[in-house]
């Protein structure tokens, strides 16, 4: 059975890229055949996360129009087994879109015997946006830690429980997981951001994981390669603590507290 | 000069009283109105009544332009009658404004005879271009459960019938002293029944949380919601709203006029509250409320907020 996901979150730049192309990789590499679909048509950037932009032939603008198969499309990742990206076009619009023509890909994909299909929306509530989550059967919601961010995330929630195909089809709804970005637990404490508490307790969805704010993550993105693929970053041991509970193991939340300088961090700053 | 100070369109609601017509028989009719209005002639004298036509609009034979003839004879002034079927010959006869009763089942006619209750009191009515009341609207709207006037021996003989006891209101108070009338009679002059009946209609309800961007309206009705309301999200009901989750967003309650409508919330954390139109945003709410169980509601032109 194939499972589709989207990441979304109403709000522009809050990771939603860096998660699809994170939780795309961690299943991919816990062997489940997977492909990662740029929604955001007209501004492409998943392909530069994933660092195959120079090798985008075909996107999903042709594949919706019929003028390339789904073989010619799909770039195969080079570092991950099982893994497939489907990159925006760059020089269309979203209206280039059409429902049918969404449902023809996810039809082919899923006769292609992928696992998952994670769908990388762009921001705002806008057709894009909607076309993104509308075969969702689970929704990641990405969040940061502030008002507007979790304002634009239960905006988006109140659309995915009225407009996504489950919705519509009045199938069992499309099962919620947040996403905490960016958290910085200092500032928290500072009173600078919310805590995870309050953003749970605003959102009342189940928490997915808290993916702490690292410098690593935008090292990451500009050499192309998924923040999931450095285990030694804490954002990286972050996502793969979300790809087991994702799969329904249960592990305790982490990153929630500050980080205790050791004696040679606090000797040198 | 805004427009709005020339000429003002809302929509409102107002009390009627509705006539409703148990017989086509013309001269019966007439006999029966006479001796109505005889008992009170001033009473009635250029009354503005919806024609309640629901009982006889299938039977065939039925003069209606000579039944509303003998109607205004009685200095009676009908407004609009309501009938099940716009398109039945009936409603097609009279020049009439027309509004469709809901629901068939509150009629007399199905009523146990033992029984021996009537059919409602009031009509009401928007003043929009559009009305939308039918009798079964009527009782909700012009009662609630938080009535001020509720009158103690009504509201026994209200349960005693099996009918909610969420239903009374000051307009039920008049007809308590009115004399009684018999369901074979040719017309029932409402507001004059000895004993009113309620008809419930019932809350709407929602369990999931009502997202930012998202509205939801309980049309004539009470709204009850499980879950939260975010932050930009907007409930609106007809009557009262009752919420359990974090009440963030915004509660209008009796949007139609209904200023006895009333809000209650588990955690007031609302971004605007509203009675009627009688409105406070969060900044007007006092402080030591935020976040606590409360109740809204409209008197003496105020707008009172107190905790639960």
């Amino acid at each position: 059975m194939t499972k589709t996901i989207v990441v979304t979150s109403g709000k522009g730049g809050v990771g939603k890229t860096t998660t699809s192309a994170s939780i795309a990789t961690g299943l991919a590499s816990r062997g489940f055949k997977t492909v990662v679909i740029d929604f955001d048509v007209g501004l492409r950037n998943l392909d530069l996360i994933m660092g195959c932009e120079r090798r985008v032939v075909y996107d999903l603008v042709n594949l919706v129009n019929q003028e390339a198969s789904l073989h010619q499309t799909l770039i195969k990742d080079k570092r991950v087994e099982n893994l497939y990206i489907l990159p925006a076009s760059q020089t269309r619009d979203k209206d280039a879109l059409t429902i049918e023509g969404i449902a023809r890909v996810m039809h082919k994909l899923k006769k292609s015997e992928f696992d998952y299909i994670i769908c990388d929306s762009p921001a705002g509530i806008e057709k894009g946006a909607k076309m993104a989550l509308y075969f969702a059967d689970e929704a990641i919601i990405t969040t940061n830690p502030e008002v507007s961010s979790v304002r634009d995330s239960d905006r988006i929630l109140g659309i995915l429980q009225s407009e996504s195909r489950r919705a519509k089809m009045n199938d069992d709804p499309v099962k919620e997981h947040l996403l905490i970005t960016r958290y910085n637990p200092g500032r928290v404490q500072e009173g600078q951001m919310l805590s995870v508490d309050d953003i749970v307790e605003l959102l009342a969805i189940p928490l997915l994981g808290i993916i702490p704010e690292s410098p690593t993550v935008l090292d990451s993105s500009n050499a192309g390669k998924p923040v999931i693929l450095d285990q030694t970053s804490l954002a990286g041991q972050a996502y793969s603590d979300a790809i087991d509970r994702l799969l329904g193991e249960s592990k305790p939340h982490r990153f929630m507290e500050i980080e205790k300088k050791g004696f040679l961090k606090r000797l040198f700053g | 000069m805004s427009s709005n100070s020339v000429v003002e369109l809302k929509g409102s609601m107002y009390t009627f009283l509705s006539l409703k017509l148990h017989s086509g028989d013309l001269s019966a009719v007439n006999e029966a109105l006479a001796e109505k209005v005889q008992q009170a002639p001033g009473f009635f004298s250029n009354t503005p009544i919806v024609v309640d036509l629901t009982a006889i609009e299938d039977k065939p034979d039925v003069d209606a332009k000579g039944l509303l003839a003998a109607i205004r004879d009685h200095k009676l002034v009908p407004i609009v009658a309501s009938v099940h079927n716009r398109d039945g010959d009936l409603a097609r006869d009279i020049d009439l404004p027309l509004v469709e009763a809901r629901d068939r089942n509150t009629g007399n006619d199905t009523k146990p005879a033992a029984q021996a209750s009537k059919k409602t009191s009031t009509e009401s009515a928007e003043s929009a271009s559009d009305p939308v009341f039918d009798d079964d609207v009527a009782s909700g709207d012009q009662t609630q459960n938080t009535g001020a006037s509720v009158d103690s021996s009504k509201e026994s003989a209200e349960t005693g019938d099996g009918a909610a006891d969420n239903n009374a209101g000051s307009d039920a108070d008049r007809e308590q002293s009115a004399t009684g009338s018999h369901s074979m009679d040719p017309i029932d002059l409402a507001m004059s029944g000895a004993e009113v009946e309620y008809v419930v209609k019932r809350p709407k309800l929602v369990t999931r949380p009502v997202r930012s961007g998202q509205q939801v309206y309980a049309r004539d009705t009470d709204l009850v919601v499980l879950g939260q309301i975010g932050a930009g999200a907007e409930i609106i009901a007809d009557n009262n709203i009752h919420v359990y989750g974090p009440l963030r967003g915004r509660a209008l309650c009796g949007v139609t006029g209904n200023s006895e409508a009333r809000i209650f919330c588990q955690s007031l954390e609302a971004e605007l509250v509203s009675v009627a139109g009688n409105f406070k945003v969060l900044e007007e709410i006092p402080e030591h409320l935020h976040g606590k169980p409360a109740q809204i509601w409209f008197s003496d032109d105020k707008l009172h907020i107190e905790p639960l």
